[in-house]
């Protein structure tokens, strides 16, 4: 007991903060992941002159290994784009875009699973096709893939932990830098372990609970 | 009779590709009657509907509403924004009900009023209240539909189309997906609407409401009208061999 005490228990001020940062990077890339996709799939579904690029960048999004996205955003955009210019920065752009690639099938699915009949009935009292969107479709189907959205959530938290490469300094990073120190990996990375899984366990049974209050109160099943 | 009915259907057709569900089909509907609609499955019925409130473009014909043309203003054809604008004057009931989940029972009634009017909130949810206890739903104003009864939902929808005052109502069989021991309290609702003179036409498989309600009974056979005429004649003595034989299906 001795070993967690000094090699955890102690640590804990580091490690805590490392978790901020993690905390910090995945609401930031989350944020992003959210009006990303959700722009990609708007685009895709209502803008038909722009609909090959959307798909061409969702798809990408998608298809990237989260490592060499990273890799990319860190190393290549600043070459070309001038920007990200910090590792923080590059950590959730690569983080969000991963995610908005994810979240815009999500919010199609989302679209497409309101019943014509809904739009039809919002026609039919008179409403306008932008109306009907904005009052009908687009509520109702952020609400049906909000647990789906709280999810993509703990895929960024599990992806998060590879910012620690390019130095971000993460949960992730701190773990590894107290694993250099005291070349006692056992109890530092169980520990770690141990907080990423309370944390995502915590983040996912918001989502089951969001997920039973939408079908409870609204009748809706996650799409 | 007055001159101008409240629905004029000239001619419509209406094609899907190379299938012609509409073949030409005209009548009116005069302000605070009735009309009933049936006939088989697949016959066109609730093409006609979709037709009249332009949910469907007709392929040809006209609709006219208290006598102005749907489909055309001067000669042209009718923008879709204003084509949105006269769709408020039919109020239309569907089988599926379609209520917006997200939204109480309330919210759905006065969603319409309050943006397409542009009543106050106040405004608008005094005329809920009022059209939700002609339904005799003022108890459940602050539920959410799923929370509802099919029949109850059904009711939630005839009052959110009361809520625009339509200048009359489109009912595409209202009481087909209810089991049959909600059936009575839609059409009871459905009773007193025609009984306060509201103009309707409904199509429907419940023989009793059509013999009972309407002031004139529509038989549609392949996209046409096969057999028409006061219930008295439709569903005592009907003139053609399909009509009797779909009667005798459905009567008895
Ligand atoms: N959007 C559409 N595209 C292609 N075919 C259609 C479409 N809507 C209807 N049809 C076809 O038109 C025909 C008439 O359909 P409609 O729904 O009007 O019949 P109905 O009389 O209402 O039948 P039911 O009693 O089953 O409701 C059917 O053959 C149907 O498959
Ligand atoms: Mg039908």
């Amino acid at each position: 007991m001795g070993n967690w005490e000094r090699l955890v228990w102690n640590q804990r001020g580091v490690l805590l903060q490392g978790l901020m940062v993690t905390v910090e990077v995945c609401l930031i890339a989350f944020v992003l992941a959210v009006l990303g996709g959700l722009a990609l799939c708007l685009v895709r579904m209502y803008m038909r002159p722009l609909k090959p690029l959307a798909v061409l960048l969702t798809e990408f999004f998608r298809a990237t290994p989260i490592f060499v996205q990273l890799m990319w955003v860190t190393y290549v955009w600043p070459e070309i784009f001038g920007w990200p210019n910090s590792f923080f920065t590059a950590g959730w752009v690569a983080l969000g875009l991963q995610s908005s690639g994810y979240l815009a099938e999500t919010f199609r699915a989302g679209i497409e699973a309101v019943p014509r009949g809904h739009r039809e009935a919002g026609y039919s009292v008179g409403m306008s096709p932008v109306l009907v969107f904005g009052r009908i479709v687009l509520p109702q189907s952020l609400l049906t893939v909000a647990p789906s959205i709280v999810n993509q959530f703990t895929v960024i938290v599990k992806s998060s932990t590879l910012v620690s490469v390019i130095t971000v300094q993460d949960l992730m990073f701190q773990a590894l830098k107290l694993v250099n120190v005291w070349y006692e990996p056992i109890e530092i990375l169980t520990a770690t372990a141990g907080i990423y899984i309370g944390f995502i366990f915590l983040v996912s049974t918001a989502g089951k609970m969001l997920a039973d209050m939408l079908r409870q109160r609204y009748g809706l099943a996650a799409a | 009779m007055d001159a101008i009915p409240a629905i004029r259907v000239v001619d419509i057709r209406k094609s899907f590709g190379t299938l012609e569900v509409l073949r030409g089909v005209s009548f009116d509907v005069h302000r605070g009657n009735v009309v009933s609609m049936i006939g088989a499955s697949g016959s066109g019925k609730s093409t006609l509907l979709r037709c009249i409130n332009r949910l469907e473009t007709p392929s040809a014909g006209e609709v006219y509403i208290d006598g102005e043309p749907m489909g055309a203003v001067e000669g042209r054809d009718r923008p879709l924004s204003e084509i949105n604008r006269m769709r408020r004057d039919l109020g239309m009931v569907f089988q599926q009900f379609n209520l917006w989940p997200h939204m109480t029972v309330l919210g759905n009634v006065i969603e319409a009023p309050i943006r397409v009017l542009g009543m106050s909130r106040k405004a608008a949810a005094a005329l809920g209240e009022e059209c939700l206890a002609r339904v005799y739903l003022s108890e459940k104003a602050r539920e959410y539909p799923a929370r509802l009864s099919g029949g109850q939902q059904q009711r939630v929808a005839i009052a959110r189309a009361l809520a625009m005052r339509p200048k009359a109502m489109l009912f595409d069989e209202p009481t087909s997906s209810l089991d049959p021991e909600l059936t009575d309290e839609v059409l009871t609702v459905m009773r007193e609407l025609a009984k306060a003179g509201t103009t309707m036409i409904v199509v429907t498989h419940e023989m009793g409401f059509a013999r009972d309600v309407s002031h004139r009974v529509l038989f549609l056979h392949n996209g046409q009208i096969e057999e028409e005429g006061s219930p008295a004649q439709v569903f005592g003595n009907p003139k053609s061999d399909r009509c009797r034989q779909f009667l005798s299906k459905h009567l008895q």
